[in-house]
Protein backbone atom coordinates (compact mmCIF):
# COMPACT_ATOMS: atom_id res chain seq x y z
CA UNK A 1 0.00 0.00 0.00
CA UNK A 2 2.71 2.44 0.98
CA UNK A 3 4.84 1.96 -2.11
CA UNK A 4 2.61 3.92 -4.45
CA UNK A 5 1.22 6.41 -1.96
CA UNK A 6 3.20 9.51 -1.14
CA UNK A 7 3.99 10.33 2.46
CA UNK A 8 1.96 13.53 2.22
CA UNK A 9 -1.09 11.58 1.11
CA UNK A 10 -0.51 9.21 4.01
CA UNK A 11 -0.33 12.12 6.41
CA UNK A 12 -3.53 13.66 5.04
CA UNK A 13 -5.25 10.31 5.12
CA UNK A 14 -4.98 10.18 8.88
CA UNK A 15 -6.46 13.63 9.31
CA UNK A 16 -9.21 13.64 6.68
CA UNK A 17 -9.68 10.51 4.61
CA UNK A 18 -9.56 8.07 7.49
CA UNK A 19 -10.03 10.32 10.48
CA UNK A 20 -9.98 7.94 13.46
CA UNK A 21 -13.11 9.31 15.08
CA UNK A 22 -15.27 10.62 12.24
CA UNK A 23 -14.36 8.13 9.52
CA UNK A 24 -13.00 4.95 11.06
CA UNK A 25 -15.25 5.49 14.10
CA UNK A 26 -12.58 3.97 16.29
CA UNK A 27 -11.88 4.91 19.90
CA UNK A 28 -15.26 6.58 20.27
CA UNK A 29 -15.26 5.74 23.96
CA UNK A 30 -12.47 8.20 24.87
CA UNK A 31 -13.77 10.62 22.24
CA UNK A 32 -17.04 10.83 24.17
CA UNK A 33 -15.53 10.57 27.63
CA UNK A 34 -12.93 13.33 27.59
CA UNK A 35 -14.41 15.94 25.26
CA UNK A 36 -16.57 17.73 27.82
CA UNK A 37 -14.02 20.52 27.51
CA UNK A 38 -11.62 21.74 24.81
CA UNK A 39 -8.66 21.50 27.15
CA UNK A 40 -9.21 17.88 28.11
CA UNK A 41 -9.72 16.93 24.49
CA UNK A 42 -6.54 18.68 23.43
CA UNK A 43 -4.39 17.16 26.16
CA UNK A 44 -5.74 13.69 25.48
CA UNK A 45 -5.09 14.21 21.77
CA UNK A 46 -1.47 15.16 22.41
CA UNK A 47 -0.92 12.08 24.57
CA UNK A 48 -2.47 9.83 21.93
CA UNK A 49 -0.43 11.48 19.17
CA UNK A 50 2.76 10.63 21.03
CA UNK A 51 1.87 7.07 22.01
CA UNK A 52 0.52 6.37 18.55
CA UNK A 53 3.69 7.53 16.79
CA UNK A 54 6.00 5.67 19.15
CA UNK A 55 3.97 2.46 18.96
CA UNK A 56 3.82 2.62 15.17
CA UNK A 57 7.57 3.13 14.96
CA UNK A 58 8.35 0.31 17.38
CA UNK A 59 5.97 -2.14 15.77
CA UNK A 60 7.36 -1.27 12.35
CA UNK A 61 10.94 -1.84 13.53
CA UNK A 62 10.05 -5.17 15.11
CA UNK A 63 7.65 -6.33 12.41
CA UNK A 64 9.88 -9.17 11.19
CA UNK A 65 10.70 -10.23 14.72
CA UNK A 66 7.15 -10.47 16.08
CA UNK A 67 5.59 -13.86 15.43
CA UNK A 68 2.19 -13.35 13.76
CA UNK A 69 0.61 -15.87 16.12
CA UNK A 70 1.34 -13.72 19.15
CA UNK A 71 1.23 -10.30 17.51
CA UNK A 72 -1.63 -8.88 19.58
CA UNK A 73 0.04 -9.40 22.99
CA UNK A 74 3.24 -7.99 21.50
CA UNK A 75 1.50 -4.84 20.23
CA UNK A 76 -0.41 -4.30 23.45
CA UNK A 77 2.78 -4.71 25.44
CA UNK A 78 4.66 -2.25 23.26
CA UNK A 79 1.84 0.27 23.69
CA UNK A 80 1.74 -0.35 27.43
CA UNK A 81 5.49 0.23 27.68
CA UNK A 82 5.30 3.60 25.96
CA UNK A 83 2.28 4.64 27.98
CA UNK A 84 4.05 3.74 31.22
CA UNK A 85 7.19 5.61 30.20
CA UNK A 86 5.19 8.72 29.32
CA UNK A 87 3.17 8.48 32.51
CA UNK A 88 6.28 8.29 34.67
CA UNK A 89 8.23 10.97 32.85
CA UNK A 90 5.29 13.37 32.96
CA UNK A 91 4.58 12.65 36.61
CA UNK A 92 8.16 13.65 37.37
CA UNK A 93 8.82 16.57 35.07
CA UNK A 94 5.48 17.99 33.90
CA UNK A 95 3.44 18.15 37.08
CA UNK A 96 0.97 20.79 35.93
CA UNK A 97 0.05 18.93 32.75
CA UNK A 98 0.12 15.58 34.54
CA UNK A 99 -2.47 16.73 37.04
CA UNK A 100 -4.89 17.42 34.19
CA UNK A 101 -4.06 14.39 32.09
CA UNK A 102 -2.93 11.76 34.58
CA UNK A 103 -6.35 10.16 34.66
CA UNK A 104 -6.47 9.56 30.94
CA UNK A 105 -2.95 8.50 30.08
CA UNK A 106 -3.21 4.95 31.38
CA UNK A 107 -6.40 4.43 29.38
CA UNK A 108 -4.51 4.85 26.12
CA UNK A 109 -3.21 1.27 26.39
CA UNK A 110 -6.63 -0.05 25.47
CA UNK A 111 -7.43 2.39 22.67
CA UNK A 112 -8.72 0.61 19.59
CA UNK A 113 -7.18 3.14 17.24
CA UNK A 114 -3.62 2.43 18.39
CA UNK A 115 -3.94 -1.34 18.20
CA UNK A 116 -5.68 -1.09 14.84
CA UNK A 117 -2.95 1.09 13.30
CA UNK A 118 -0.28 -1.29 14.57
CA UNK A 119 -2.16 -4.22 13.08
CA UNK A 120 -3.35 -2.61 9.84
CA UNK A 121 -0.39 -0.43 8.99
CA UNK A 122 2.81 -0.48 11.02
CA UNK A 123 3.17 -4.27 10.94
CA UNK A 124 3.16 -4.21 7.14
CA UNK A 125 5.13 -1.05 6.41
CA UNK A 126 8.61 0.38 6.70
CA UNK A 127 9.72 2.77 9.39
CA UNK A 128 9.14 6.11 7.65
CA UNK A 129 5.61 5.47 6.36
CA UNK A 130 4.66 4.03 9.78
CA UNK A 131 6.00 7.13 11.48
CA UNK A 132 4.05 9.41 9.13
CA UNK A 133 0.91 7.30 9.56
CA UNK A 134 1.26 7.56 13.33
CA UNK A 135 1.60 11.34 13.16
CA UNK A 136 -1.27 11.72 10.71
CA UNK A 137 -3.63 9.47 12.65
CA UNK A 138 -2.60 11.06 15.93
CA UNK A 139 -3.22 14.56 14.57
CA UNK A 140 -6.54 13.40 13.11
CA UNK A 141 -7.56 12.12 16.52
CA UNK A 142 -6.35 15.31 18.20
CA UNK A 143 -8.28 17.46 15.73
CA UNK A 144 -11.44 15.42 16.20
CA UNK A 145 -11.24 15.69 19.98
CA UNK A 146 -10.66 19.44 19.82
CA UNK A 147 -13.61 19.90 17.43
CA UNK A 148 -15.87 17.87 19.69
CA UNK A 149 -14.55 19.72 22.71
CA UNK A 150 -15.29 23.13 21.17
CA UNK A 151 -18.78 22.03 20.14
CA UNK A 152 -19.66 20.48 23.49
CA UNK A 153 -18.04 22.97 25.83
CA UNK A 154 -19.50 25.95 24.00
CA UNK A 155 -23.03 24.57 23.94
CA UNK A 156 -22.89 22.92 27.33
CA UNK A 157 -21.05 25.45 29.43
CA UNK A 158 -20.93 28.58 27.29
CA UNK A 159 -17.15 28.63 27.60
CA UNK A 160 -14.05 27.64 25.64
CA UNK A 161 -10.87 26.29 27.29
CA UNK A 162 -12.45 27.14 30.62
CA UNK A 163 -12.97 30.81 29.71
CA UNK A 164 -16.56 31.95 29.94
CA UNK A 165 -17.87 33.45 26.72
CA UNK A 166 -21.61 33.25 27.11
CA UNK A 167 -23.20 34.01 30.41
CA UNK A 168 -25.54 31.08 29.98
CA UNK A 169 -25.56 27.37 29.29
CA UNK A 170 -27.37 27.00 25.98
CA UNK A 171 -27.61 23.21 25.97
CA UNK A 172 -26.49 21.61 29.22
CA UNK A 173 -26.98 18.08 27.94
CA UNK A 174 -24.03 18.51 25.59
CA UNK A 175 -21.48 18.07 28.36
CA UNK A 176 -23.27 15.06 29.80
CA UNK A 177 -22.27 11.63 28.48
CA UNK A 178 -25.38 11.47 26.29
CA UNK A 179 -24.42 14.76 24.69
CA UNK A 180 -21.13 13.19 23.64
CA UNK A 181 -22.99 10.76 21.42
CA UNK A 182 -25.12 13.57 19.98
CA UNK A 183 -22.00 15.59 19.27
CA UNK A 184 -20.13 12.72 17.59
CA UNK A 185 -23.17 11.85 15.48
CA UNK A 186 -23.94 15.42 14.45
CA UNK A 187 -20.31 16.16 13.67
CA UNK A 188 -19.94 12.98 11.65
CA UNK A 189 -23.05 13.80 9.65
CA UNK A 190 -21.95 17.37 9.10
CA UNK A 191 -18.51 16.32 7.84
CA UNK A 192 -20.10 13.76 5.53
CA UNK A 193 -22.40 16.45 4.18
CA UNK A 194 -19.40 18.70 3.47
CA UNK A 195 -17.58 15.82 1.84
CA UNK A 196 -20.50 15.06 -0.49
CA UNK A 197 -21.44 18.61 -1.28
CA UNK A 198 -18.01 20.11 -1.91
CA UNK A 199 -15.61 17.30 -2.58
CA UNK A 200 -17.82 14.84 -4.38
CA UNK A 201 -17.10 12.10 -1.89
CA UNK A 202 -19.47 9.42 -0.80
CA UNK A 203 -19.24 10.16 2.91
CA UNK A 204 -18.02 7.68 5.41
CA UNK A 205 -18.40 6.51 8.92
CA UNK A 206 -17.39 3.04 9.89
CA UNK A 207 -18.82 0.28 11.98
CA UNK A 208 -18.05 1.78 15.35
CA UNK A 209 -15.77 0.32 17.97
CA UNK A 210 -14.98 1.37 21.49
CA UNK B 1 8.29 -28.23 20.59
CA UNK B 2 10.50 -26.24 18.29
CA UNK B 3 7.50 -24.33 17.06
CA UNK B 4 6.44 -23.34 20.54
CA UNK B 5 9.89 -21.96 21.25
CA UNK B 6 9.86 -20.00 17.99
CA UNK B 7 6.64 -18.31 19.02
CA UNK B 8 7.43 -17.84 22.66
CA UNK B 9 11.03 -16.66 22.65
CA UNK B 10 10.50 -13.42 20.69
CA UNK B 11 7.48 -12.63 22.87
CA UNK B 12 9.51 -13.22 26.02
CA UNK B 13 12.32 -11.11 24.58
CA UNK B 14 9.91 -8.22 23.97
CA UNK B 15 8.49 -8.53 27.48
CA UNK B 16 11.94 -8.58 29.06
CA UNK B 17 13.20 -5.58 27.10
CA UNK B 18 10.00 -3.66 27.82
CA UNK B 19 10.28 -4.54 31.48
CA UNK B 20 13.84 -3.25 31.60
CA UNK B 21 12.84 0.00 29.86
CA UNK B 22 9.97 0.54 32.29
CA UNK B 23 12.00 -0.18 35.39
CA UNK B 24 14.83 2.08 34.24
CA UNK B 25 12.35 4.91 33.67
CA UNK B 26 10.88 4.28 37.10
CA UNK B 27 14.31 4.28 38.72
CA UNK B 28 15.18 7.69 37.34
CA UNK B 29 11.81 9.44 37.46
CA UNK B 30 10.41 8.23 40.78
CA UNK B 31 12.71 10.22 43.09
CA UNK B 32 12.02 13.36 41.05
CA UNK B 33 8.30 12.70 41.32
CA UNK B 34 8.39 12.21 45.08
CA UNK B 35 10.41 15.39 45.45
CA UNK B 36 7.98 17.37 43.29
CA UNK B 37 4.97 16.04 45.21
CA UNK B 38 6.53 17.02 48.51
CA UNK B 39 7.26 20.51 47.24
CA UNK B 40 3.73 20.91 45.92
CA UNK B 41 2.29 19.94 49.27
CA UNK B 42 4.47 22.45 51.06
CA UNK B 43 3.41 25.15 48.63
CA UNK B 44 -0.27 24.30 49.04
CA UNK B 45 0.08 24.50 52.81
CA UNK B 46 1.94 27.78 52.55
CA UNK B 47 -0.92 29.18 50.49
CA UNK B 48 -3.37 28.17 53.20
CA UNK B 49 -1.42 30.01 55.87
CA UNK B 50 0.23 33.05 54.27
CA UNK B 51 1.10 34.55 57.67
CA UNK B 52 3.23 31.60 58.74
CA UNK B 53 6.94 32.32 58.81
CA UNK B 54 8.15 29.03 60.33
CA UNK B 55 7.96 25.79 58.35
CA UNK B 56 4.49 24.27 58.71
CA UNK B 57 4.71 21.13 60.83
CA UNK B 58 2.52 18.05 60.85
CA UNK B 59 0.69 18.09 64.16
CA UNK B 60 -0.89 14.64 63.88
CA UNK B 61 -3.08 12.36 61.84
CA UNK B 62 -6.78 11.75 61.92
CA UNK B 63 -9.15 9.70 59.84
CA UNK B 64 -12.34 10.44 57.96
CA UNK B 65 -14.25 7.68 56.17
CA UNK B 66 -11.48 5.27 57.22
CA UNK B 67 -8.86 7.16 55.25
CA UNK B 68 -5.89 8.73 57.01
CA UNK B 69 -5.39 12.49 56.80
CA UNK B 70 -2.94 14.87 58.39
CA UNK B 71 -3.40 18.13 60.20
CA UNK B 72 -0.91 20.90 60.66
CA UNK B 73 -0.08 23.81 62.85
CA UNK B 74 1.30 26.95 61.24
CA UNK B 75 3.31 29.27 63.41
CA UNK B 76 5.07 32.61 63.11
CA UNK B 77 7.76 33.23 65.69
CA UNK B 78 6.47 30.36 67.82
CA UNK B 79 2.91 31.74 67.93
CA UNK B 80 0.07 29.86 66.19
CA UNK B 81 -1.32 31.76 63.22
CA UNK B 82 -3.35 29.02 61.57
CA UNK B 83 -4.50 25.44 61.89
CA UNK B 84 -4.80 23.39 58.72
CA UNK B 85 -6.38 20.00 58.14
CA UNK B 86 -6.57 17.68 55.20
CA UNK B 87 -10.06 16.36 54.77
CA UNK B 88 -12.47 14.82 52.30
CA UNK B 89 -16.17 14.53 51.73
CA UNK B 90 -18.16 12.16 49.57
CA UNK B 91 -19.64 14.05 46.66
CA UNK B 92 -21.81 12.68 43.88
CA UNK B 93 -19.21 10.67 42.01
CA UNK B 94 -15.97 11.05 43.94
CA UNK B 95 -14.28 11.85 47.21
CA UNK B 96 -13.64 15.58 47.24
CA UNK B 97 -10.25 16.10 48.86
CA UNK B 98 -9.66 19.44 50.51
CA UNK B 99 -7.46 21.56 52.73
CA UNK B 100 -9.21 23.67 55.34
CA UNK B 101 -7.44 26.34 57.33
CA UNK B 102 -8.67 27.97 60.51
CA UNK B 103 -7.51 31.19 62.07
CA UNK B 104 -6.60 31.09 65.79
CA UNK B 105 -10.15 32.28 66.67
CA UNK B 106 -11.49 29.05 65.11
CA UNK B 107 -13.09 30.69 62.09
CA UNK B 108 -12.46 29.32 58.63
CA UNK B 109 -9.92 31.36 56.74
CA UNK B 110 -9.67 29.30 53.57
CA UNK B 111 -10.95 26.17 51.84
CA UNK B 112 -9.11 24.69 48.93
CA UNK B 113 -10.17 21.69 46.85
CA UNK B 114 -7.17 19.52 46.01
CA UNK B 115 -8.74 16.70 44.11
CA UNK B 116 -12.19 15.78 42.87
CA UNK B 117 -13.92 14.01 40.06
CA UNK B 118 -17.44 15.39 40.03
CA UNK B 119 -19.67 15.67 36.98
CA UNK B 120 -18.24 18.29 34.61
CA UNK B 121 -20.62 21.20 34.21
CA UNK B 122 -22.70 20.35 37.28
CA UNK B 123 -20.79 19.01 40.26
CA UNK B 124 -17.56 20.77 39.40
CA UNK B 125 -19.25 24.11 40.05
CA UNK B 126 -18.25 23.65 43.68
CA UNK B 127 -14.76 24.63 42.52
CA UNK B 128 -16.02 28.13 41.81
CA UNK B 129 -14.93 30.97 44.04
CA UNK B 130 -18.49 32.08 44.70
CA UNK B 131 -19.22 28.79 46.44
CA UNK B 132 -15.95 28.29 48.31
CA UNK B 133 -15.75 31.89 49.49
CA UNK B 134 -18.93 31.36 51.49
CA UNK B 135 -16.93 29.34 54.02
CA UNK B 136 -14.56 32.18 54.84
CA UNK B 137 -15.07 33.64 58.29
CA UNK B 138 -17.67 31.04 59.30
CA UNK B 139 -17.47 29.13 62.57
CA UNK B 140 -18.40 25.50 63.23
CA UNK B 141 -22.06 26.06 64.06
CA UNK B 142 -22.62 28.03 60.85
CA UNK B 143 -21.44 25.28 58.52
CA UNK B 144 -24.86 24.03 57.48
CA UNK B 145 -25.81 23.47 53.88
CA UNK B 146 -28.99 25.21 52.81
CA UNK B 147 -30.83 25.01 49.51
CA UNK B 148 -31.74 28.60 48.90
CA UNK B 149 -30.57 32.07 49.74
CA UNK B 150 -28.51 32.39 52.90
CA UNK B 151 -25.87 34.68 54.26
CA UNK B 152 -25.54 33.01 57.66
CA UNK B 153 -24.92 29.44 56.39
CA UNK B 154 -23.66 27.75 53.24
CA UNK B 155 -25.78 27.98 50.11
CA UNK B 156 -25.73 24.86 47.93
CA UNK B 157 -24.94 25.31 44.24
CA UNK B 158 -28.16 24.62 42.38
CA UNK B 159 -27.78 21.47 40.31
CA UNK B 160 -24.85 20.36 42.44
CA UNK B 161 -26.45 19.58 45.79
CA UNK B 162 -24.58 16.32 46.37
CA UNK B 163 -21.22 17.86 45.54
CA UNK B 164 -21.99 20.89 47.73
CA UNK B 165 -22.91 18.52 50.55
CA UNK B 166 -19.65 16.61 50.07
CA UNK B 167 -17.61 19.77 50.41
CA UNK B 168 -19.65 21.01 53.37
CA UNK B 169 -19.41 17.68 55.24
CA UNK B 170 -15.67 17.48 54.63
CA UNK B 171 -15.12 21.03 55.84
CA UNK B 172 -17.32 20.46 58.87
CA UNK B 173 -15.41 17.32 59.91
CA UNK B 174 -12.11 19.18 59.60
CA UNK B 175 -13.32 22.18 61.58
CA UNK B 176 -14.75 19.89 64.25
CA UNK B 177 -11.38 18.16 64.54
CA UNK B 178 -9.39 21.36 64.78
CA UNK B 179 -11.78 22.89 67.31
CA UNK B 180 -11.52 19.72 69.43
CA UNK B 181 -7.74 19.84 69.28
CA UNK B 182 -7.03 23.53 69.58
CA UNK B 183 -10.31 25.24 70.45
CA UNK B 184 -10.01 24.88 74.24
CA UNK B 185 -8.73 28.41 74.73
CA UNK B 186 -11.48 29.83 72.56
CA UNK B 187 -14.16 27.87 74.40
CA UNK B 188 -12.91 29.13 77.75
CA UNK B 189 -12.89 32.69 76.45
CA UNK B 190 -16.44 32.31 75.12
CA UNK B 191 -17.62 30.94 78.48
CA UNK B 192 -15.95 33.86 80.16
CA UNK B 193 -17.95 36.26 77.98
CA UNK B 194 -21.18 34.32 78.58
CA UNK B 195 -20.77 34.67 82.34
Amino acid sequence: MSNNVSLWALFKNGIFGENPVFRLALSLCPAVAVTSGVKNGFLMGVAVLFVMTMTNVTVSLLRNFINPKVRIPSYVFITATWVTVIDQVMAAYQRAVYKEMGLYIMLIVAFAIILSRAEMFASKNKLLPSFVDGIGMGLGFLLALVLLGVFREFLGKGSLWGVHILNAKPLLIMIMPAGGFFAVGLMMGWLNWIDRKFFGGTGGGGGGHH
Amino acid sequence: MKNILKITLPLVAIFVVAGVIMSMTYKYTHPVKVQAEKKEKEEALKEMAPDATDPIKVAGTWSADNKPYEYYQATAGGKSVAYIAETAGKGYSSFIKMLVSLSPDMKISDVKILDMNETPGLGDQVLEKSFLDQFKGKSLSQIVLIKGETKENIQAVSGATYSSRGVTNGVKAAVQLLVDKYGAGIKAAAQEVAK
